[in-house]
């Protein structure tokens, strides 16, 4: 019984609060229209956090995915307004994205230095390069070629329900490849076997030959790459690009993980936890909206949520 | 003359873990001034009991009393109120602070003034603390950290010794000690006795238990079979109490004589720790290691395995260079280890059996290297877990909740997996019970008439003599000599470590 309130407890709690939206606001909550909407409204956070969950599962973390996402945003907003191609733009902002993690990785992996200050010290960096690049402004109007700022306001059209078009926007569907990539790399491949390994007994893994520091550093330059991708969709969603747009995704990503760690065997974190993580963060943050709660209010509840779920799961397994 | 009220009873002992009994109905009753040896295989139940008695675990069912008085052991605090003092197999050690410190954790420190803490009382009572076993070459103002495993043991021991308890229970903890730091640890239990307190010993070394303990209480399957005086039982009676049935031999006869190919030669290797060493192995040999710990076992096992940086002297591996950059090169060029820490270094304890074992064997063990292929994991887990006679419930188990020597099995088979040319062991049984114990024996065995070769690095020295085929003395990071093992004498190999001539009394 305390194995499975544990074990479920998260989910138990997630489905009580869509009872309760969906009783406090039965005319816009339980809607097809709404639900689309949240998937759009977490899909940035939804690939951070899937990115995040890679390194995590080594038993590591980044501090620096808000930064770089930021990052990511207006080195491609720059080339846009510098008249370069969409594609040019986006992939040179994924690669650096890429190499930010990769820098991440090389601090922690090559050097040795603790996760915790390598990447506070590379988000600290990222987002003054960011600031450094971009003088500080926002990168924003025509600027923007309006293919960009359209892409995430388009979607493939599911019809009509109760009387309105819906359609699956197109930033869902790439969250949703990506967590699909991050599932299959975690869960499907030896890759992912030995991260975990590395994550349960990093010396053990190294004695079963396993090239604990190459991985290391494969994992943070996905995340960085991962985190890249986030701050491009946001940049796409508000067709704009400053230097701080993306500093709430880190929190909230490293929250999701955690949020997903209680409902894992043994606490380990496991990529579609994650996402019932972000999921729950992201109907709380739609349903206080709805529901007209101060957002400094909803910060306080998110909190709270966070400290009970995390709590609950690690008092009923301290004494056995 | 009614009997004595004895200082500890644990009566009717039941515990189980998710349905899965771990006790059933154990009793356990020591007596004031008494050294209680508390014996069983592993599984038997022997840690749960101490669990229980430490406050860690909660038991289902229990009446214990101490002193003759009813109590509940629901927190650690508890037990150390009531005078109990626990000194584990796993060390609760800070390796960054002093030896002084290490000791005085969880008391008050001394302070002047009621405020600064006073180093210099500190470190005497520390000093003193280590005096009483006879320890001078520790250091308090020493960093924990830097000691050997066998010191920072001595140094837990000290601690728990520092005041006056009514029960000192022992886990192993003789585990890391050399010889002669285990007959000073000896020398003060019997101290322990004298005045007194009493101990409750926990080893799989019968023979320390024979020379050590008054009695003995047998767990078997979580139930306490026998308990009564050690005088007028042998050493045989005791093994078949534990396992419940006659074992005719304690190590397998070896099945075929060493062939004369060479397998794995050694010529002038050294490393920073290891000064030059030369030494080769022939098709199905096992060459034991002997030597005092810290004589360069580990810096030979860690050049050979590709973990240390190789300064001088080559190596071949079947007659071909065989230059390890990494533990990964090692394994791919068919060298196996067992390390000598199973929970540390050789298992990642919260992931299931069949992951463990193929662990070091993925590329092989999955499709075009890339794709997990679970179920083809779990056959040959299955497989090399019947084998060996693992017991678990499946390969999809959590090797967390194995007992040692299954966990030691799954270490094994982790090596034997991918039927390795050349097989590096340290310290293979530590920990194990008897019956693991022989089939761990018989696994090394079926792989040398494969052909394979062994290297056994071991403190246990009848286990060197009984499945070595050559020993190797190392001392002071050399190989001093090279002897056969058949025939060979106890005191003469302890001899030959300390760098006297065989057959001086030691």
């Amino acid at each position: 019984m305390q194995l499975f309130i544990r074990r479920y407890g998260t989910l138990i709690g997630f489905v009580a609060i869509l009872v309760f939206f969906s009783a406090m606001l039965p005319g816009t909550f339980p809607t097809a229209r709404n639900w689309l909407n949240i998937t759009q409204q977490v899909s940035m956070l939804m690939v951070v956090a899937a990115g995040m969950t890679i390194v995590m599962v080594m038993g590591d973390f980044d501090l620096s995915v808000g930064s770089a996402a930021s990052l990511a945003g207006i080195v491609a907003a720059l080339m846009m307004a510098a008249g370069q191609p969409i594609w040019a733009a986006v992939a040179v902002a994924l690669v650096v994205g890429l190499l930010g993690g990769a820098f991440n990785g090389a601090m922690v992996s090559l050097v040795g230095i603790l996760p915790f200050i390598a990447t506070l010290a590379t988000m600290t960096m990222f987002s003054g390069l960011a600031f450094v690049v971009s003088g500080g402004k926002t990168i924003s109007g025509r600027a923007i070629p309006e293919d960009f700022g359209n892409f995430a306001r388009g979607g493939i059209p599911l019809g009509e329900w109760g009387g309105v078009a819906i359609s699956l926007p197109n930033l869902s569907i790439i969250a949703i490849v990506v967590v699909l990539a991050v599932w299959v790399l975690l869960e499907q491949t030896t890759y992912g076997r030995r991260l975990y390994a590395i994550g349960g007994n990093m010396e053990a893994a190294h004695l079963s030959g396993i090239a604990v520091k190459r991985l290391r550093l494969i994992a943070f330059s996905l995340t960085g790459l991962a985190a890249a991708a986030g701050g491009l969709m946001y940049a796409s969603r508000v067709a704009s690009a400053n230097p701080v747009q993306g500093s709430g995704l880190m929190l909230n990503a490293i929250a999701a993980v955690f949020l997903g760690t209680t409902m894992s065997r043994h606490g380990e974190p496991r990529i579609l936890a994650t996402v019932v993580g972000v999921i729950v963060l992201g109907v709380l943050d739609n349903g206080l909206t709805q529901m007209s709660v101060d957002s400094y209010v909803r910060q306080v509840l998110v909190g709270a949520l966070i400290l009970v779920a995390v709590a609950a799961s690690s008092l009923s397994q301290r004494r056995r | 003359m009614a009997p004595p009220v004895p200082l500890l009873s644990a009566i009717s002992v039941t515990k189980a873990y998710a349905g899965v009994p771990a006790l059933s109905g154990a009793s356990l009753v020591i007596a004031p001034g008494e050294i209680h040896a508390l014996m069983g295989e592993n599984g038997a139940g022997k840690s749960t009991l101490i669990k229980i008695l430490a406050g860690v675990v909660a038991p289902d069912t229990a009446e214990i009393t101490v002193n003759g008085e009813r109590v509940g052991i629901d927190s650690t605090k508890a037990a150390y109120r009531l005078g109990l003092r626990f000194i584990h197999q796993e060390f609760n050690v800070v390796p960054t602070l002093s030896v002084a410190e290490n000791i005085f954790m969880g008391r008050r420190y001394p302070r002047r003034a009621g405020l600064f803490v006073d180093w210099k009382v500190l470190n005497r009572e520390a000093q003193r603390a280590l005096d009483r076993l006879g320890i001078d070459h520790i250091d308090p103002r020493q960093n924990l950290g830097t000691l050997s495993l066998g010191d920072q043991m001595l140094v837990r021991i000290s601690a728990a010794l520092l005041d006056d308890a009514k029960l000192y229970v022992m886990d192993e903890p003789t585990a890391a000690l050399t010889r002669d730091e285990s007959e000073r640890l000896f020398r003060v239990l019997r101290e322990i006795r004298a005045s007194g307190s009493s101990v409750l010993y926990v080893s799989h070394r019968l023979d320390e238990i024979m020379a050590l303990c008054d009695k003995a209480t047998v767990l078997r399957d979580g139930r306490s079979i026998d308990s009564g005086a050690l005088t007028n039982i042998t050493h045989d009676d005791l093994v078949a109490l534990m396992i419940g049935r006659k074992v005719e031999e304690a190590y397998p006869k070896a099945t075929a004589e060493p062939r004369e190919t060479t397998v794995f030669a050694a010529a002038g290797l050294a490393t920073a720790g290891l000064n030059p060493v030369s030494l080769s192995l022939r098709e199905g040999e096992v060459l034991g290691i002997a030597g005092l710990s810290g004589s360069g076992q580990g810096e030979l096992i860690r050049a050979i395995f590709g973990d240390a940086k190789v300064t001088a002297g080559t190596m071949t591996l079947s007659s071909s260079p065989y230059t390890p950059s990494s533990p990964a090169s090692a394994w791919q060029s068919g060298v196996a280890y067992v390390p000598r820490e199973r929970r540390a270094e050789g298992l990642v304890m919260r992931r299931p059996i069949f992951e463990n074992i193929t662990l070091a064997h993925l590329k092989r063990q999955s499709r075009a290297g890339t794709w997990l292929a679970p179920n083809r994991e779990k056959r040959l887990a299955a497989e090399l877990g019947a084998n060996m006679r693992l017991k678990a419930v499946g390969p999809a188990q959590d090797v967390l909740e194995l007992s040692g020597g299954n966990q030691q099995k799954v270490v094994f088979a982790k090596a034997v997996a991918g039927n390795p040319r050349l097989l590096l062991l340290e310290e293979p049984t530590r920990g194990v019970d008897v019956g693991a114990k022989f089939d761990i024996y018989s696994i090394v065995r079926e792989l040398t008439a494969k052909g394979a070769a062994v290297i056994l690095v071991s403190s246990d020295l009848p286990e060197l003599i009984g499945i070595s085929d050559r020993i190797a003395v190392m001392r002071r990071g050399e190989i001093t000599t090279i002897v056969d093992a058949a025939g060979l004498r106890e005191d003469d190999l302890i001899n030959l470590c300390y760098g006297r001539a065989p057959g001086m009394v030691a």
